[in-house]
């Protein structure tokens, strides 16, 4: 029985998104999409249309850029790429969800205790 | 910063919709293409597969919404969509836009305009620091209209003024100056005291004050001079203080110059302030001295009563040699600053505001009428829309957003009206209202105007969005609103009752007006022309020198075709300013003189023979002036009829002998009775008057004359004869030309302002009430459409229907009207002192305001009402 897919977490997405540009360079919303599928196993349960919102959101902030370009099977797509301030940004982020995953993680070990 | 960033992309989004709509459709096609392909190498067939990838993407549409909300700023989307809908609703229904946002546009012209003549009279404060404090003080007699002080005790109370902080003097009035430098001009110089500009707490912006030295008498010459002069005259000149300049020929140092905005307490004309110059020690023995007027600053914690409680002492003391009988007469005045400059424009102004805010109501209930007409008819949609899945909220909107486009457009189109009223209030206005000049478009009171249009608008329009519509209006079936219906009848009424109000108080001014205009004069004013003339000291310093002029001007004239009387005079009837003593200061021969108080106000005249015949006043008794009377020797005098008897109630008046003012003047012999003028205003009784020789003697003349002229043609054509024989005598001499009826016509310039503004109101205000009734009648009419055919088909004859429509007009038009009345009743005791000659509640002007309201109200309502018996009971039935 496969477990069962869990939600994208409200506000981890930008996170995942700059995360994903961030290993492996510019990337168009369809790369993205497979990208995410791949490294969480289909455990996430992603409607791939909800990223297009988001990667809006995210380039209207300045932290990602987007470019028209043509894919490996030539056909045009945009193409999504990191910023400078995008980077800084997923430092911080990226510091803050670790400590705050710590913190979860003590709470639910002394629970556990 | 990247909240910032946010919005300017937002902002970008909103205008680039399109073309990024456009990149947003290719992202998307070309994403589902690559999951459809990926799939179909997972070994799917091409359906499967694109039907699998569409699974995998989730809602196209709701990401391209989630897309557009996010790129765009979707509160303005909406709104804009909202106002596009309104606009194409508004469009639709012309007539029902126009009557909505004309109505409102005339309500808030109206105010707007209105209210920014009287802020400046009524409201605003005036250009001295803590002007609240400030009064005008002194003692007030029958034979003044200003409170006054005379110097004799004037000089002692200013050491120990009692309640106040400061005491300030200043002559009456302004006198004529010359500036007698290169080029010269005619100016007004006003005499104040040192303690003038501290008192008021005005500093100059330049300079400074008088020292308390140079404001004595026989001391070199200082001055201040008004903002203005100093800018058109010196332009400007930093240095303008060390500068001496010449006024009437005497060299006069400039101290300083006052702040722009500076005016006088008594609102007079002021281009140079020079020191008052009091001589204390000849005013104390000349009793009693020079007439003052006096301000003063009240000490904190004190207000006017018991400014008034602290001053009694002293009053009785400066009053103490008079005879009782005197003392009764006069009383001891302290107002505010504010009260004594606006006086009689005070009541005006209030009933000018007050009716204009009952005409922006009736103006507001109109349109708020109009827009429950509407939202019952809107009902059906607003139903559908609902069933259709919009929200409350989104009704609540579309419907605001409906009602503020018409409170805009209203409001829009009410400031433009507002100037272009504003503008024809200034120019059409008499003369004498304060600060009339200085009247601007206010926009607080715009804005306040606006606002409440827009509220109006607003609750109103909200009205049907908030019920939730039944569910019943889906399939036609009507609703039968009845509270509302209620509310709008409750409307109309209201409407009827302030425009009852607005017409009878119309009623009442005009009527006023008319008996004004046609009181009797005395006089005939036919074929009379006036010119007003004076000589300036600078061209004429010697009186010889005037009376040369005149006695040469009046013979010049008299060569004139076509004239039948010329003559001077240094007054004329029926405004006041001729000169005047009182009635005790005149002893007959032979009889003792008593002391009988002041006896009120006589005026009296210098004139020449040919006066009576160019008036056209009657000669009752002995004779007029002749040539001979202008003789040194003669010393004659002729009395108005009203003077003589009261001088001589039992005998016959002519041959007797009178003496002036008590002191050294001849006595004089009384040679005829002149027929009584209107000589002190239109609305005042006539003064007793007496009229004395125009003799060439120098003590005896006036400072200014007046030029009468009865001729044969038509007036306005020898206005320009006059002109120029006045011109070809000397160029340089100002003169006022009017015939005698301009003159006339001008005193009831006020009333009639006053009258022609509020009959303005009522007509407008009658003429919405009509329009409110025209549609709250033919909306029930439509409403009842299927009613009163069933009764038709029952039987009911057409003008039954018409008579019941017409009985439920009835109840509300007689209720708003017995509210009116009551309303018009009360408020006519507002109006009673701007009243001649007219009750305040005249049964017959009340019944005729009623009685035209009435009329309107039911023609309005008989023309949609006839609608109602042309109703085809079939098509009725089937109706809707």
């Amino acid at each position: 029985m496969t477990p069962p897919r869990g939600e994208v977490l409200q506000g981890t997405l930008d996170l995942i998104v700059l995360k994903t540009l961030d290993a492996l360079g510019p990337l168009h919303g369809y790369g993205i999409a497979q990208r995410i599928q791949q490294v969480s196993e289909d455990l996430l349960k992603l409607n791939q249309g909800t990223l297009y919102p988001a990667l809006l959101r995210l380039e209207q902030r300045g932290w990602i850029t987007s470019k028209w370009g043509v894919s490996d099977n030539n056909r045009k797509a945009k193409y999504y790429s990191l910023t400078r301030s995008g980077r800084k940004q997923l430092a911080a982020e990226a510091e803050s969800w670790e400590r705050m995953a710590g913190i979860i993680a003590r709470l639910l070990g002394a629970e556990g205790a | 910063m990247s909240r910032m960033r946010m919005f300017g992309s937002r902002l970008v989004g909103f205008f680039r919709k399109l073309s990024s709509d456009k990149d947003l459709d290719a992202e998307v096609r070309s994403h589902l293409q690559l999951l459809t392909e990926e799939n179909i190498r997972r070994g799917m067939s091409l359906d499967e597969a694109r039907s699998a990838a569409r699974r995998e993407f989730g809602g196209v549409e709701q990401t391209k919404e989630l897309y557009r909300e996010q790129s765009g700023l979707p509160f303005i989307d909406a709104l804009l969509q909202d106002t596009r809908f309104a606009v194409r609703m508004l469009a639709k229904k012309p007539g029902f836009a126009l009557v909505a946002i004309l109505t409102l546009a005339v309500g808030i012209g109206a105010t707007s305009a209105v209210f920014s003549v009287v802020d400046r009279i009524l409201f605003r404060s005036l250009p001295y620091p803590r002007e609240d404090r400030l009064v005008s003080f002194g003692l007030l007699a029958p034979i003044e209209s200003h409170d006054f002080m005379l110097g004799s005790s004037y000089v002692d109370f200013r050491k120990q003024p009692g309640p106040f902080e400061a005491i300030t003097s200043m002559a009456p009035g302004s006198i004529d100056c010359d500036v007698t430098e290169q080029s010269p001009v005619r100016l007004s110089c006003a005499l104040v005291e040192q303690t003038f500009l501290p008192t008021l707490g005005v500093t100059p912006i330049l300079g400074r004050n008088f020292t308390k030295d140079e404001d004595r008498p026989s001391v070199p010459r200082v001055a201040l001079l008004s903002y203005s002069l100093w800018r058109s005259r010196y332009g400007g000149d930093p240095g303008i203080c060390r500068k001496t300049i010449f006024l009437d020929g005497s060299a006069t140092q400039i101290v300083g110059v006052l702040p722009a905005n500076f005016e006088m307490p008594t609102l007079g004309p002021a281009d140079i302030l020079l020191p008052l110059a009091l001589d204390e020690q000849q005013q104390r023995q000349s009793q009693p001295g020079r007439v003052l007027r006096t301000f003063a600053r009240l000490k904190p914690g004190i207000d006017v009563p018991r400014a008034i409680a602290g001053l009694q002492p002293f009053f009785e003391q400066a009053l103490g040699g008079a005879p009782p009988e005197l003392r009764k007469e006069i009383r001891l005045s302290v107002q505010a600053l504010r009260d004594r400059q606006v006086q009689d424009a005070r009541l005006a102004s209030w009933l000018l505001l007050s009716s204009v805010i009952a005409f922006l109501l009736v103006a507001c209930t109109n349109v708020a009428n109009l827009l429950l007409a509407r939202a019952t008819g809107r009902q059906r949609e607003l139903a559908v829309r609902a069933a259709l899945g919009a929200s409350r909220s989104r009704l609540v909107r579309q419907t605001v957003t409906e009602s503020l486009l018409l409170g805009v457009l209203g409001g829009a189109l009410g400031c433009a009206m507002a100037q272009v009223l504003l503008r024809l209030l200034v120019s059409i206005a008499p003369e004498g209202i304060p600060r009339l000049e200085q009247a601007r478009l206010d926009l607080r009171v715009v804005a306040f105007t606006f606002g409440v249009a827009l509220i109006s608008a607003a609750f109103f329009g909200l009205a049907p969005a908030l019920q939730h519509p039944a569910p019943e209006l889906l399939i036609g079936r009507e609703v039968r609103a009845t509270v509302r219906n209620f509310m709008r009848q409750m409307l109309v009424s209201a409407q009827i009752a302030i425009s009852l109000i607005l017409l009878a108080g119309a009623g009442l001014l005009l009527r006023s007006l008319w008996n004004l205009e046609n009181t009797p004069l005395g006089m005939q004013t036919e074929n009379v022309l006036t010119e007003a003339i004076s000589l300036g000291q600078y061209r004429y310093p010697k009186v010889e020198q005037q009376l040369v002029f005149f006695a040469e001007l009046e013979a010049r004239l008299k060569r004139l075709p076509g004239m039948i009387s010329v003559a001077l005079s240094d007054s004329l009837p029926p405004s006041g300013q001729m000169r005047s003593t009182i009635f005790a200061a005149i002893e007959v021969a032979g009889r003792p003189h008593a002391s009988e108080g002041t006896g009120g106000a006589v005026g009296w005249r210098a004139i020449t023979p040919e006066y009576f015949s160019a008036l056209g006043i009657p000669i009752i008794q002995g004779r007029g002036f002749q040539k001979t009377d202008r003789l040194p020797t003669e010393n004659t005098i002729i009395l108005s009829e009203t003077l003589a008897r009261k001088l001589f109630p039992n005998a016959d008046p002519t041959g007797q002998q009178l003496r002036l003012f008590r002191m050294q003047s001849p006595w004089r012999t009384v040679v005829g009775v002149a027929a009584d003028v209107k000589n002190d205003g239109l609305l005042a009784n006539a003064d007793p008057e007496f009229y004395l020789p125009w003799k060439n003697d120098p003590v005896e003349f006036p400072s200014a004359a007046h030029v009468i002229v009865r001729t044969r043609m038509n007036p306005r054509a020898v206005a320009a004869w006059v002109r120029s024989e006045v011109a070809e005598l000397d160029p340089t001499v100002p003169v006022t030309v009017e015939t005698m009826r301009q003159r006339v016509g001008k005193l009831a310039d006020r009333p009639r302002f006053n009258a022609v503004l509020l009959s303005l109101f009522a007509a407008m205000g009658v003429l919405l009430a009509a329009i409110g009734m025209y549609g709250v009648v033919g909306f029930l009419v439509a409403q009842q459409t299927r009613e009163i055919g069933v009764r038709m088909a029952l039987g009911a004859s057409p003008a039954g229907i018409l008579k019941m429509i017409l009985a439920s007009v009835a109840r509300w038009t007689f209720s708003g009207a017995a509210m009116g009345l009551l309303g018009a009743w009360l408020s006519a005791r507002l109006l009673e002192s701007l009243l001649f000659q007219v009750r305040a509640h005249d049964p017959v002007l009340l019944g005729l305001a009623v009685l035209v309201l009435l009329a309107v109200a039911f023609v309005a309502a008989w023309i949609p009402a006839r609608r109602a018996m042309r109703v085809d009971p079939m098509v009725a039935l089937r109706y809707e």
